[in-house]
C-alpha cells in the first residue's frame, strides 16, 4: 500500500503546487488574496461550494451515522441539503444585493455596517470562532487517525496533525482564497470518487442493494427504519438539523464567501443546482459503507467501548478491507477532504477578523495571516482532544452557527433601521446554547430540544423588531 | 414596438413571480411532509421499492425532488434578470 500512497501522495501534491503556483500573484491585493477577484466560475465554484460543504464529516461521519443510526441518516443530510439548495437562490440573491451596497469584508463586517453596531459583528465572529474550531479539529482528527493507521509506529497522531496543519498554512499563503477554491475543486473530485469506489466495494460484498438491507433485516433490523436503535432520529431531531443546515450558506462565513465570490447571479443558482446533485451522489455510497459496517464488522465492534468503535470502523472499511490502490487513493482523499476544508474555514476566520479591522490595508493583511495561523494552532489542540461522534460534533457545530442566522438574514433583508434587541438575543442564546453544550443547564425544556426552541424564539424576536423597524 | 414588449416583460415578470411563489409553497410543504408519520412511521420499513426500506425511498425521492424544484427556481427566479439590469 506504501508504494501507492507514494504515487496518489507525489500526485495531489504536485497538483497542489500548480494550483498555488498559478494562484500566486506579486503584489496582489487584500481583495485578490482574500476574495479570488469575485470571479468564480460555475465548475470552479459548484467544487468548491461542494468540497467546503461535504468534508471528512460526509467522507467519515456520514458511513458512521448510518453504521450507529440506520437509514434516517439520509433524511438528516440529503433532505436538508436539499432544502439548503433551494433556499441558495433566494438568500443568493439577497445577500448579493447587499454586498453591491455595502461590499463584502466579511459577514461579521458586513452584518456590524447593516446595523451600524459593531456588537453585530462581534457575536457573529464570536459564534463562528466557538463552533467552527471543533468542526476543523474534527478533519484534522480524521486525518491523523488514517495516517497512523497506514503507517503505524512511524510518528505519533499529533505528528499528522502538526504536518497537516503546516501544509495548510504554506498552502494558504502562497495562493490566498484562489489557491483553496482550485484546491477544493481537487477534492471535490476526489471524494466523489473514493466514495464511489468503496461504496461499490461494500454493495459488491452484500450482492446487491436488495441483498444488503436483507441482511440488515437480520443482523439490526431498527437501522432500516427511524427513529433508529439508540432513537436518535426523531422527527424534532430532524426539524432541528434541517434548520442548522439550512442555515449553514448564512452563518458560516466560508460558504457565504462562496456565494458572493461567484462571478454572476446566474452561476451562482446553476451552482446550487449542481450542488444538490453533488450531495445525492455523494451521500449515497455512504449508506452502502455504513451498512457494510452494521452488518459486516457487527461481530468486531460489539465488545469495543463506543468511543473505539468509529476508529477500527474507518480503518477497517477504508483501508484494511480495500485493495491497496484503493485504501491508498482513500487516504489520499481523506487527506485532501480535511485540508481543503481546514483550509476554507479557517481562512473564513481570518477573512471575519479582517472585517472587523478598520486600519490600513498592509496592517490588515499582517493581523488576518497572523490571525489565520493562530486560529490554525487553536484548531490543532482541538484535535487532539476529540476522539469520537465526528457526524454529532458536525451536527453541533451547525447548530450552534445557526443560532446567528435570524440577527444575519434580518440584518441583510432589512431596508429599516431595526432595534438591535436581536443583537443582545442573539448573544443570550450563544450563551444559554453553551451552557447546555456544557451540561451546566439541560439540553430540553417540555419535551423540546433547546437549539429549536433557541432559533424559533430568536426568528420571533428578529419578526418583531422588522415589524418595529423605522423606514 | 416598445410599450408592448415593456407590458409583456411585465406580463412575464407577474408570471415569473407567481411560479416562484408556487415553487416556495411546494418546498415548504415536501420539507414539511419528511417530518410527518408519512415519510417517517416510527419503526416501520415496509412497503419497499426495490428492496430499499420505505422511509430511505420516499426521502430519497423528495430529496431529488427538491432539487428539480430547485432547477425550475432557477428559472423564474427575479435575481438573474435584476443583476443583468444592474450590470
Amino acid at each position: 500500500m506504501k508504494f501507492w500512497i507514494l504515487v496518489f501522495g507525489i500526485a495531489y501534491a504536485a497538483l497542489l503546487i500548480f494550483a498555488s503556483l498559478k494562484s500566486y500573484k506579486k503584489g496582489r491585493s487584500v481583495e485578490d488574496f482574500m476574495m479570488a477577484g469575485s470571479s468564480i466560475g460555475i465548475l470552479l465554484g459548484v467544487l468548491t461550494y461542494a468540497a467546503a460543504l461535504f468534508s471528512t464529516f460526509t467522507f467519515l461521519g456520514m458511513p458512521d451515522f448510518f453504521r450507529r443510526h440506520g437509514i434516517g441518516a439520509w433524511i438528516f443530510l440529503a433532505v436538508s441539503d436539499g432544502a439548503m439548495v433551494f433556499f441558495i437562490l433566494w438568500f443568493g440573491y439577497h445577500i448579493r444585493m447587499k454586498v453591491k451596497q455595502l461590499g463584502f469584508k466579511g459577514v461579521a463586517g458586513m452584518i456590524s455596517k447593516c446595523y451600524g453596531n459593531k456588537w453585530a459583528g462581534y457575536t457573529i465572529f464570536l459564534t463562528a470562532f466557538l463552533f467552527l474550531i471543533p468542526y476543523v479539529g474534527i478533519q484534522i482528527q480524521g486525518i491523523s487517525i488514517f495516517m497512523g493507521a497506514a503507517f503505524p509506529d512511524f510518528i505519533p497522531s499529533w505528528g499528522w496533525a502538526v504536518g497537516i496543519v503546516i501544509v495548510m498554512l504554506v498552502y494558504s499563503e502562497i495562493g490566498g482564497l484562489k489557491a483553496i477554491v482550485y484546491s477544493d475543486a481537487i477534492q471535490g473530485v476526489l471524494l466523489l470518487t473514493v466514495l464511489w469506489i468503496i461504496g461499490y466495494n461494500c454493495l459488491n460484498a452484500f450482492g446487491g442493494v436488495a441483498a444488503m438491507f436483507d441482511k440488515i433485516e437480520v443482523d439490526n433490523v431498527a437501522l432500516l427504519s427511524t427513529p433508529g436503535p439508540e432513537g436518535l432520529f426523531s422527527a424534532q431531531f430532524f426539524i432541528a438539523s434541517m434548520i442548522a443546515i439550512v442555515m449553514i450558506p448564512v452563518t458560516q462565513p466560508q460558504l457565504t464567501t462562496r456565494l458572493v465570490v461567484m462571478k454572476s447571479m446566474k452561476s451562482m443558482h446553476l451552482m446550487a443546482v449542481a450542488v444538490g446533485a453533488f450531495a445525492i451522489l455523494v451521500i449515497t455510497p455512504t449508506i452502502f459503507i455504513g451498512m457494510y459496517g452494521a452488518s459486516f464488522l457487527k461481530d468486531t465492534l460489539v465488545d469495543l467501548p463506543i468511543a473505539q468503535q468509529a476508529g477500527v470502523f474507518f480503518k477497517e472499511t477504508f483501508l484494511y478491507r480495500q485493495p491497496n490502490f484503493v485504501a491508498a487513493l482513500a487516504l489520499v482523499g481523506l487527506i485532501a477532504a480535511g485540508l481543503s476544508t481546514t483550509n476554507a474555514q479557517i481562512f473564513a476566520l481570518g477573512s471575519e477578523i479582517r472585517g472587523l479591522l478598520n486600519l490600513e490595508e498592509k496592517k490588515v493583511m499582517r493581523i488576518t495571516k497572523f490571525s489565520i495561523f493562530i486560529f490554525a494552532l487553536i484548531a490543532l489542540v482541538f484535535s487532539e482532544l476529540i476522539k469520537d461522534q465526528i457526524a454529532m460534533l458536525a451536527r453541533v457545530s451547525f447548530a450552534g452557527t445557526a443560532l446567528m442566522g435570524p440577527m444575519i438574514l434580518l440584518g441583510i433583508l432589512s431596508n429599516r433601521k431595526v432595534s438591535t434587541f436581536i443583537i443582545l438575543a442573539s448573544f443570550a442564546a450563544l450563551v444559554i446554547f453553551l451552557l447546555s453544550l456544557g451540561g451546566i443547564i439541560p439540553g430540553s425544556y417540555f419535551g423540546l430540544r433547546l437549539d429549536l426552541t433557541l432559533f424559533v424564539s430568536l426568528s420571533v424576536v428578529a419578526l418583531i423588531s422588522y415589524g418595529m423597524g423605522k423606514k | 414596438m416598445n410599450i408592448i414588449s415593456k407590458k409583456t416583460n411585465l406580463m412575464n415578470e407577474e408570471k415569473k413571480r407567481k411560479y416562484w411563489r408556487i415553487l416556495r409553497t411546494a418546498v415548504i410543504a415536501l420539507c414539511l411532509l419528511t417530518f410527518t408519520p408519512l415519510v417517517i412511521p416510527e419503526g416501520v420499513y415496509k412497503p419497499e421499492l426495490f428492496g430499499v426500506p420505505y422511509s430511505l425511498w420516499t426521502s430519497f425521492l423528495i430529496t431529488v425532488t427538491l432539487v428539480f424544484l430547485t432547477y425550475l427556481g432557477t428559472k423564474v427566479h427575479r435575481g438573474v434578470d435584476e443583476e443583468e439590469v444592474e450590470l
